[in-house]
């Protein structure tokens, strides 16, 4: 094929050479262009919903965090660094998002982390109805980003709720949950950490890898269960726990129904999640331009952490391949 | 091969052409499309709904299409529309946002229409056009007339042995209700909206001021005082416990008008716009009475209600068929058997004659809205002028935040707060300048 079309044996007049080889040049890029098309109609759904949906508004709000749009005004003024002055220098509330978001992410991934792995664990015996156990557990992180559980949570937790209602049966005087802002940001953690479900069923899929020998040349030596978990289950499960920690912290990051629904970002701003903020920002008050600069900060913000995890896990992350 | 192409290509014009001309044929004989879009309750959009669909029986030719949500996702959804050009041709519009909307060019004045008769306005006061106009020119047609209220427990008022207040009643007043209401019923006098910016706006209307000046540019006003001490008799009576502390409010308040505390006796008077009070008097049931209040004034004071379009109707200027959406607006507006339907509940409807038809007809709540309007209109403060442009980010990013939650929660104290108030905002408005 890459062979030069001159160098084919060809029999005929020395003037049809040139004229068989552009033929043959010819073909060969036709045909490879038609199996290029192909490929490109094959992907086209995804690959026009990408540009569509993806990467134009994309650049567009790119675009956009250096001006003041608005939607509604004809006219769209390019502003320099001025929405970025104004996020780190000016606004009060910026700053409180942050700090909630923050506080929001460093506390509910290792707790939901720890308790994904704890039930893990749990379920990964071979009792009976094990499976259905994982099923049910499983179902919260289903619905849990739904706008019926962050209801149902807005009940649970509100003044006349369960959680007032067990807690007066006990002789303790009703506590405003999301009226007072030292708590709220705490049901809202908790919400997530009972969302544990898709990290949990990872975990389940690293802790059935790790093979049952060690288990047992352990419990030869005597090893109790607490050995075997720190210095067996830890150890070769850190690629797993590595993995949802990343994930879990980028989606905490983007935490928006919960605070949306439940609390508002009330009181104090203590639960105005940076999200929510920017989305009130972009849709309540009409400053597009400032909800893109934001949108651009947590961008960058989330990819220097996990690029600093990444940098990190050397240190704690044990893979078996580099053993061998 | 160039030529396989090229009948492919004419082949496929040709197809395309015969398929413009199919559905431009088409369209001819197919109802001429309106869209609608408006924020409500189920009650309003079942309401209106019917009102479509009795306007569609006779007007066979023209077809309404609508959506609609409510209030906080309304106006995303518009928005992105309006980005898109694809603004709806009949469209409810709120008061806030009136000014910044047609300011923008996004809706058509309705003057033309009047003129020419396409909207009945014969039965309609001018000062109800003028509170949809801007810079003289009509942007939205009112669709009922509400006031800011306080509703009264009567049975509530007549346990704790008080008399209802007078109509003018004072901040002075209302404290010692207040007060005496807690002490003799051990319930909350009130639990929720007395940090609404409806108090501050009030707090300065009742004193022959309004809280912006003309331009737009600063607020107002130059004495904060006021302001200060209301919001001091507010903090006095939050320790004292006869209103809801901060805290409290959040969570009396987060389920909804219908699981207010008023409904289960937990509060003896309640703020909310006198639109708005329907669901909580069906909420509390028959047996239950309550009456609407003009919101309390400053010692001499004029009143602190005005009579406020509840909301419009406005004909976007994206729309392709002014007119036709204009003669809806007029059916909306005039028609008995509509408004029988709609039945105020966006409102004391604008027209005197749809009013005289109705009142015959009102249920206890109508009747008491109706009441009130009447009762306010006596000694109504005018029509403060729509808020400026930043408005939505002064009461979303400061009035709250900055200013009203902090004190509430003992964070801040009003006389500090208002110096943050007024340096916010003036900066948000300086940008109008």
């Amino acid at each position: 094929m890459s062979k030069p079309a001159a160098a084919l044996p060809v029999s005929g007049t020395v003037q049809q050479e040139p004229v068989q080889a552009r033929a043959r040049v010819k073909t060969r890029n036709k045909d490879f262009k038609q199996s290029d098309l192909a490929g490109y109609l094959f992907i086209s759904p995804w690959l026009i919903g990408f540009l569509l949906f993806g990467l134009i508004p994309l650049l567009m709000s790119l675009w956009l965090a250096f001006t003041d749009y608005d939607i509604l005004s004809p006219t769209t003024n390019f502003v320099g660094l001025d929405n970025f002055e104004r996020m780190f220098f000016q606004d009060a509330r910026y700053g409180r998002s942050v700090a909630a978001t923050f506080r929001y992410v460093f506390a509910s991934v290792p707790l939901r982390l720890a308790f994904a792995l704890g039930v893990a664990i749990l379920l990964n015996t071979k009792r009976r109805g094990v499976y259905w156990y994982r099923a049910a557990y499983y179902v919260p992180s289903i619905i849990g980003g739904s706008v019926a559980v962050a209801v149902m949570w807005r009940q649970i937790f509100g003044r006349e709720g369960v959680v007032n209602a067990v807690a007066q049966m006990l002789g303790m005087d009703p506590v405003n949950w999301f009226g007072n802002p030292d708590t709220a940001l705490w049901t809202l953690i908790l919400l997530a950490v009972w969302q544990f479900g898709s990290p949990m069923l990872i975990f389940l899929a690293g802790l059935r890898q790790i093979p049952a020998e060690m288990y047992e040349s352990a419990s030869i030596d005597g090893a109790t269960a607490w050995n075997k978990f720190l210095s067996i289950t830890l150890p070769l499960l850190t690629p797993i726990i590595f993995f949802n920690l990343i994930m879990q912290t980028i989606g905490s990051f983007k935490v928006f129904t919960q605070a949306f629904i439940v609390t508002g970002g009330a009181p104090l701003d203590s639960t105005l999640f940076y999200s929510l903020y920017l989305y009130n920002r972009g849709f309540a008050n009409f400053q597009m331009g400032y909800a893109a600069a934001m949108a651009w900060v947590m961008l960058l913000v989330i990819a220097v952490l996990t690029a600093v995890s990444f940098k990190l896990s050397s240190y704690w992350v044990f893979y078996e391949t580099d053993v061998r | 091969m160039y030529s396989r192409k090229l009948r492919f290509i004419s082949l496929l014009l040709v197809t395309m052409l015969f398929l413009a001309l199919g559905s431009s044929a088409l369209a001819q004989d197919a109802p001429l499309e309106l869209q609608m879009t408006w924020w409500g309750s189920q009650n309003r959009h079942d309401r209106t709904i019917a009102v479509i669909e009795m306007y569609e029986a006779a007007n066979p030719d023209i077809d309404i299409v609508y959506e609609f949500s409510n209030f906080t996702d309304y106006w995303p959804l518009v928005q992105t529309k309006a980005a898109g050009n694809q603004l709806p041709c009949i469209m409810q519009q709120d008061y806030q946002y009136l000014a910044e909307w047609a300011n923008r060019g996004l809706l058509y004045p309705l003057d033309p229409f009047f003129t020419d008769g396409i909207i009945d306005i014969s039965n309609v006061d001018q000062s109800i056009l003028d509170s949809g106009s801007i810079d003289g020119q009509v942007y939205g047609l009112s669709l009922g007339t509400n006031s800011p209220s306080m509703i009264l427990d009567v049975d509530a008022f007549e346990a704790a042995g008080i008399e209802l207040p007078p109509l003018d009643w004072t901040y002075a007043d209302f404290e010692a209700i207040a007060t005496q209401l807690h002490d003799e019923l051990g319930i909350w006098a009130i639990s929720y909206g007395m940090d609404d910016v409806q108090m501050w706006r009030g707090v300065y209307i009742s004193r022959g001021e309004w809280i912006f000046n003309d331009e737009g540019t600063a607020l107002g006003y130059e004495d904060d005082q006021p302001f200060v001490d209301y919001l001091n008799m507010i903090r006095r009576l939050q320790e004292s416990g006869a209103i809801a502390s901060g805290e409290e409010q959040v969570e009396a308040s987060a389920n909804g008008h219908e699981n207010s505390p008023i409904v289960t006796s937990g509060e003896a008077m309640r703020y909310q716009w006198s639109n708005q009070v329907v669901s909580i008097f069906s909420a509390a049931g028959e047996d239950r009475h309550f009456r609407l209040w003009p919101l309390p004034r400053t010692e001499g004071g004029a009143s602190a209600n005005y009579l406020k379009p509840s909301m419009f109707l406005s004909v976007p200027s994206q729309c392709e068929n002014p007119e036709e959406a204009a003669a809806f607006l007029d059916f909306f507006t005039n028609s008995l058997e509509a408004n029988e339907v709609l039945f105020a509940e966006r409102g004391v409807p604008i027209s005197t004659a749809v009013q005289d038809h109705l009142r015959p007809m009102l249920d206890t709540v109508g009747a008491e809205t109706f009441a009130f309007i009447a009762t306010v209109a006596e000694d109504a403060s005018p029509n403060p002028p729509p808020e400026p442009q930043g408005w939505s980010d002064i009461s979303a990013n400061v009035y709250g935040p900055e200013f009203a939650e902090p004190i509430r929660y003992g964070l801040l104290t009003p006389e500090d707060g208002v110096v943050i108030l007024r340096e916010q905002a003036d900066a948000i408005l300086a940008q109008n300048e």
